[in-house]
């Protein structure tokens, strides 16, 4: 058997506000991932804005190693706001083999739309990760954030993405850091790790000023226009 | 009263539509009334989970012709009130928006352009110009602000209130659905605390004391006997916004001494215009650009003085000729060429208008 098949699948859901960097996150993430030499399929959940997020970046990223379940524009017919289709896949990606990322959107209903993949509710090594940018007004105290947390569900652990887009410096980070930190002691719940942009990655270093993990974050999303 | 949604100042990162709601907040709106349609729904979305905090009201109608009308009804009874809306949204708010053009009602509403005609696109356009400024019956007495960021989104809904407030006539926000839903950083700031008074709000009807003894009737009309008396009406109306035009108008200029191409564009594409202007200029070349940021009333005497100094100009809009028909009508008799860049329903990007400009440029030698 190939090695692959002994390891823990990572199993991972991103979600936040918009504007929190739960794509961002979530597409890093698998890329990382799959440069280990993973299996790994990133599930594009968005069920607002599912043509803007990942379907611009599938080219850029299957050429990584990541296999992207998100739907192609010759897919769709303009359903424009009456709804969305949910892709087939999506709903029993849990099945596929490796590891499997969930960038879930529309993040005020949070791991709700879980509900529309098979086997969510029943998988004990699916994380959800809550991803918060305290320059999101409704997620930047200690007890906005411990509200908004608390209406999401279920959430295994906060990831800090402080960021202001290209403005963004060292400073927001940690601010973000220390107001996440206290409010994951509020929830009982872990800080997953700070996310900075690989600009800023030389000044923070392997662990935030706190002790977390620092993920350095190549910016994808820019590329997704549409 | 609700705590104040923003104290000082606060750097955030959302969507357009988010700084909406919030400039929204900022302001002291009290109510929105609104029925969902993309690009604008985030208006709405943001509103309602603000609401219950700030002790601010909400109705969805059953559609855009109540929301406008409802709007409308808000204002007359003294609440600084709002609405969003959008392309086939914004078709049908014409009908209360031209009434509260004929009864000078201050509504504020905020328009995030789609593509059209009608159901069209839940993307992108610049093709609800004329609709905005000229859409109701009547001579399109609106105030209409066209904004290019996130951070004008925030500073001229605020100040959308204090203008149809202050001079009574329907005022406009437009933005589009790469500005609703693109995300950027702006400050978010409470206006007293940048000194910025905002105009008290007070009720057209049911005033107190009794009407013809203590105070004058509230004699709101819509509907007039005779042609002369509307006549009367509509002159009085004509002459208020045209006094106050010098006012309320609002424009932005770069490089427009002696230039060889002046490029003109509002919104969103004048972002595009503009990196594209500095950037040629950067070369050396005669580039500038003229932007209205007031689309109603426009800027007329200001882009006439720019285009008198111009070789040439030329009018970059994702429409097919709105806001060329403005400037065409606002330069009426002068001799300067224009040209066009005009892409309805889809984005402009500063390399698009650059090769066009050069293209221009390079015939010209």
């Amino acid at each position: 058997m190939k090695q692959e098949h002994f390891l823990q699948p990572v199993l991972e859901a991103y979600i936040g506000e918009y504007a929190s960097g739960k794509s961002e996150n979530a597409v890093n993430r698998a890329v990382q991932l799959a440069g280990l030499g993973r299996k790994v399929t990133l599930v594009d959940l968005d069920l607002v804005e599912p043509c803007y997020t990942l379907r611009p970046l599938k080219k850029t990223l299957e050429p990584k190693g990541v296999s992207v379940l998100a739907w192609d524009t010759d897919e769709l017919i303009g359903l424009g706001e009456t709804g969305n289709i949910l892709k087939p896949e999506v709903r029993f990606c849990l099945r596929h083999p490796g590891d499997v990322i969930l960038d879930i959107g529309y993040g005020t209903f949070g791991a709700q739309v879980l509900n529309l993949v098979e086997g969510a509710a029943e998988e004990p090594d699916l994380k959800v990760y809550a991803v918060i940018n305290i320059a999101r007004p409704m997620t930047s105290s200690v007890s906005a954030i411990v509200e908004h947390v608390r209406l999401l569900n279920k959430v295994d652990g906060l990831i800090n993405n402080s960021h202001l887009g290209g403005e963004t410096d060292l400073d927001f980070v940690r601010g973000g850091a220390q107001i996440v930190t206290e409010a994951a002691a509020v929830l009982g719940l872990p800080v997953v790790a700070t996310a900075v942009m690989e600009q800023l990655a030389a000044g923070v270093g392997e662990t935030d000023w706190y002790g977390h993990p620092v993920w350095v974050l190549h910016r994808y999303l820019p590329e997704a226009f549409w | 009263m609700g705590e104040k949604p923003i104290k000082g100042e606060q750097k955030a990162f959302m969507t357009g539509n988010e700084a909406v709601a919030w400039a929204a907040l900022a302001a002291d709106a009290e109510i929105m009334y609104g029925y969902p349609i993309t690009p604008q729904n985030e208006v709405m979305q943001y509103w309602t989970r603000l609401a219950p905090k700030y002790d601010k009201r909400f109705l969805q109608t059953e559609d855009e012709l109540s929301a406008g009308f409802t709007t409308v009804g808000g204002v007359l009874a003294g609440r600084r009130a709002f609405t969003a809306t959008a392309g086939p949204g914004n078709v049908l708010m014409q009908e209360p928006m031209s009434m509260a053009e004929a009864m000078r009602i201050p509504t504020v509403v905020v328009i995030q352009q789609r593509g059209g005609p009608s159901t069209a696109t839940v993307i992108y356009s610049q093709q609800e110009v004329t609709l905005t400024c000229f859409g109701g019956n009547g001579e399109g007495l609106r105030i209409v602000y066209s904004t290019s960021s996130h951070q004008e989104l925030f500073d001229y809904t605020i100040k959308a209130f204090n203008t149809a407030w202050k001079y009574r006539f329907p005022t406009f926000v437009l933005a589009d659905g790469y500005q609703a839903k693109m995300r950027e950083s702006l400050v978010l700031y409470d206006p007293q605390a940048k000194g910025i008074e905002m105009v008290p709000t007070e009720s057209f009807v049911g005033k107190p004391g009794t009407p013809g003894e203590d105070r004058p009737p509230a004699h709101l009309r819509n509907t007039y006997n005779t042609e002369e008396e509307l006549f009367d009406v509509l002159s009085k109306n004509i002459r208020e916004f045209e006094e106050n035009a010098p006012e309320i108008t609002e424009y932005e200029e770069f490089n427009t001494d002696d230039a060889d191409l002046l490029l003109i564009a509002h919104g969103i594409v004048f972002r595009s215009a503009a990196m594209a202007a500095r950037e040629l200029a950067g070369e050396g070349q005669k580039v500038g650009y003229f932007r209205p940021i007031t689309l109603r009333p426009f800027p007329q005497e200001e882009l006439r003085q720019a285009a008198a100094k111009a070789k040439q100009v030329m009018v970059v809009e994702s429409a097919y000729g709105q806001l060329l028909k403005l400037v065409k009508e606002n330069l009426y008799g002068m001799e300067v060429p224009i040209k066009t860049h005009l892409r309805p329903g889809v984005g402009i990007t500063p390399e698009e208008i650059v090769a066009d400009t050069k293209k221009i440029l390079g015939e010209g030698e």
